[in-house]
């Protein structure tokens, strides 16, 4: 039996005093690809939001376990080190600061943590070969500003690079479908599949199950008003497709 | 304000204890004056100065600073300091040591309002005059250091730069203040004179610590000249830069670009004038402020273009990040046109950094100091990549982050 990664309990948070998630419960082990689906508006980015560690989210009741370890008062950057990973919806742009002076310094504050000396440039530098060509990231884009001018599909596919540069346990893609084009969205699947391993697991948010054609979940879930109301396998995700939320949502309240 | 203890000085006029309150010197500038109205000099006014010239440093490596080839010239307390200097015999330029009796007549009379050129003027202790003959491009920089390490020391200096036609000259300017002094006061002249088709950058450093640092800037540019100057302001209690460029002839490029990083209280405050008198010229500003800990920054900058000055093209910019709710910047960018036929432009940014870019980096590992140190780094790079010089870049980058 494999290990469980994470588990959410009862988890219930706000933003602006305004309920989002309303009892929230899920259990991913490694290995596992989990997609979670639903509305707008059901919590789902706040659900991964809360998870990164966003402080605009405030944890009202519940917990959130990853790794055996409390974390929903844990800060950002050690959820990172521990190997919580979000591959952001809207990757943030910030001018000046190059992609590769980012990855490295990100990589160096985790070995520091881990009381681990500095990675070697040499190695640096094999490592950003070997993972950018697992997302065709353009040479020019790792030394330009850290997704400045980048057009959609490329920021898509430098969330991927970073996630493969740090080679997290969990990782969750937040709408990582949203503005690709088919191509685009081909090989982000592509990477995210070769990162897959038996020791990791992946949580994927998505409006649209063309995404789980490429990226095949194990189980399939609908979130609606900050509740899980219905889990299933990869099936699921079809009839969603066909039907629509409507019926899951009546078929709650008979 | 007082100055005691003048005797070394013969040049001086009688008084071997002066009141720096004197009228000849001009009145003492206050908030009244509209140059001095975001800079209060309480701190400064309530010193009691002495211009003894004692060495105190062994080594300059000992004031944080990298290895310096080539030329360097260094001052310490308001006088020459032959033994940390390097000087070595560059034929293509003249250097001369003004200082006793030879200032005296090399000295020009205090004939501005300014009260601290005023000062410079009647208390000078050491004049660097620097000249580079014609048609001679050196590209390793030369060095001029600036120190002070005394307690209540006041040091009145000058350093004068004639740069002939068509030669090209790299200066590095280091103001420096001992990590062990205090109350110590730099109050420095540039004069700069840039012949026709000559070009000259100046990379300014100032890292003062607890003592006081102004520099009256004046640089007079003949035509198809070309002007930099960067200047870093790293730490200091009050540092005060007052740049006059002024541009005589037709085709000149004119550059000031300059990152100012006041901490816990520090006063630094950047005042510029361009005057463009001719025609078809172009003038660049850049000033990038980073503020925290109750610090305080001030940008004035001033482009005049004058009547008969067509075809100028001037552009000047000022952002700055507040780090916290304490800290303040005062920014008035300032342009005066008189010419009719001119592309000019000038702007003013303040703001934080963005708190999602923030989250993004420490979701990403960073710690909350090192994401802001990088946001930081990626906000003044646009300035500090203005040098090609990778150690010097690391050096300055390293004292105006403070890691």
């Amino acid at each position: 039996m494999s290990e469980i990664l994470i588990e959410i309990k009862d988890l219930e948070c706000n933003i602006d005093n305004q309920k989002i998630l309303q009892g929230l419960n899920l259990k991913i082990k490694k290995g596992e690809v989990h997609a979670i689906m639903g509305p707008n508006g059901s919590g789902k980015s706040t659900l991964s939001s809360v998870l990164a560690g966003n402080k605009n989210y405030e944890v009202t009741n519940g917990s959130i376990n990853f790794l055996g370890e409390e974390i929903s008062e844990m800060s950002p950057e050690e959820r990172s080190w521990k190997g919580m990973f979000l591959a952001f919806q809207y990757p943030v742009e910030i001018p000046g600061v190059s992609n590769i002076n980012f990855l490295r310094t990100a990589l160096n504050e985790r070995n520091k943590y881990y009381g681990i000396d500095p990675i070697p440039a040499k190695d640096f530098l094999k490592m950003v070969a070997e993972k950018s060509e697992l997302v065709g990231l353009n040479n020019k884009l790792k030394n330009r500003s850290v997704n400045e001018g980048f057009s959609g599909g490329e920021k898509k596919r430098n969330e991927i690079f970073q996630m493969a540069m740090l080679d997290p346990k969990l990782s969750i893609l937040d709408e990582t479908d949203s503005g690709l084009d088919i191509d685009a969205l081909k090989i982000v699947a592509n990477g995210v599949n070769k990162l897959k391993s038996s020791e990791n697991a992946t949580v994927v948010i998505t409006h649209y199950q063309r995404l789980l054609d490429y990226i095949v979940p194990d189980f399939v879930h609908v979130l609606n008003e900050g509740k899980i109301i219905k889990s299933g396998d990869k099936s699921l995700a079809l009839e969603l497709e066909i039907k629509g939320y409507d019926w899951l949502k009546t078929g709650e309240n008979i | 304000m007082i100055i005691k203890n003048l005797t070394h000085n013969s040049f001086l006029k009688e008084n071997s204890k002066l009141d720096l309150d004197d009228l000849t010197l001009g009145s003492f500038p206050n908030r009244k004056d509209e140059r001095w109205k975001y800079t209060p000099l309480r701190a400064l006014k309530k010193i009691n100065f002495h211009n003894q010239f004692n060495f105190k440093t062994e080594h300059l490596s000992s004031l944080g600073l990298p290895k310096i080839e080539g030329l360097v010239i260094v001052l310490e307390n308001g006088k020459y300091n032959s033994s940390l200097s390097n000087i070595i015999d560059l034929k293509e330029i003249e250097l001369l040591f003004l200082n006793g009796a030879d200032i005296d007549n090399n000295s020009q009379e205090p004939t501005q309002k300014d009260y601290f050129n005023n000062l410079n003027a009647s208390f000078l202790t050491e004049k660097v005059v620097l000249k580079i003959k014609p048609n001679i491009s050196i590209n390793e920089p030369i060095n001029f250091v600036n120190i002070i390490s005394d307690d209540n020391c006041i040091s009145n200096t000058q350093f004068n730069i004639d740069v002939f036609e068509n030669s090209k000259l790299h200066i590095r300017q280091y103001f420096l203040g001992s990590s062990n002094s205090k109350d110590g006061f730099i109050n420095h002249r540039n004069e700069v004179t840039m012949k026709i088709n000559s070009s000259l950058t100046i990379d300014k450093f100032q890292d003062l610590n607890q003592n006081f640092n102004f520099c009256n800037e004046f640089i007079d540019q003949n035509h198809d000249s070309k002007f930099i100057m960067n200047t870093f302001s790293a730490s200091g209690v009050i540092l005060r830069n007052d740049v006059f460029n002024n541009v005589n002839g037709k085709n000149c490029h004119s550059e000031l670009n300059g990152v100012f990083a006041p901490t816990e209280k520090q006063h630094f405050d950047n005042h510029t004038t361009i005057n463009h008198f001719v025609a078809d010229c172009k003038s660049f500003e850049n000033y990038k402020g980073v503020i925290k800990e109750s610090g305080v920054g001030v940008f004035n900058g001033k482009v005049i273009v004058h009547q008969d000055a067509q075809k100028i093209e001037a552009f000047q910019k000022n952002n700055n990040i507040l780090l916290d709710d304490e800290s303040k910047i005062y920014s008035k960018p300032e342009l005066e046109i008189y010419a009719d036929d001119v592309r000019c432009s000038h702007g003013s940014t303040t703001g934080r950094f963005d708190e999602e870019a923030l989250f993004y980096l420490r979701s990403r590992g960073l710690s909350v100091k090192k994401s802001l140190e990088l946001m930081t780094l990626g906000f003044i790079n646009e300035v500090i990549e203005k040098s090609n010089d990778s150690e010097y870049k690391e050096f300055i980058l390293k004292r105006l982050l403070k890691y």
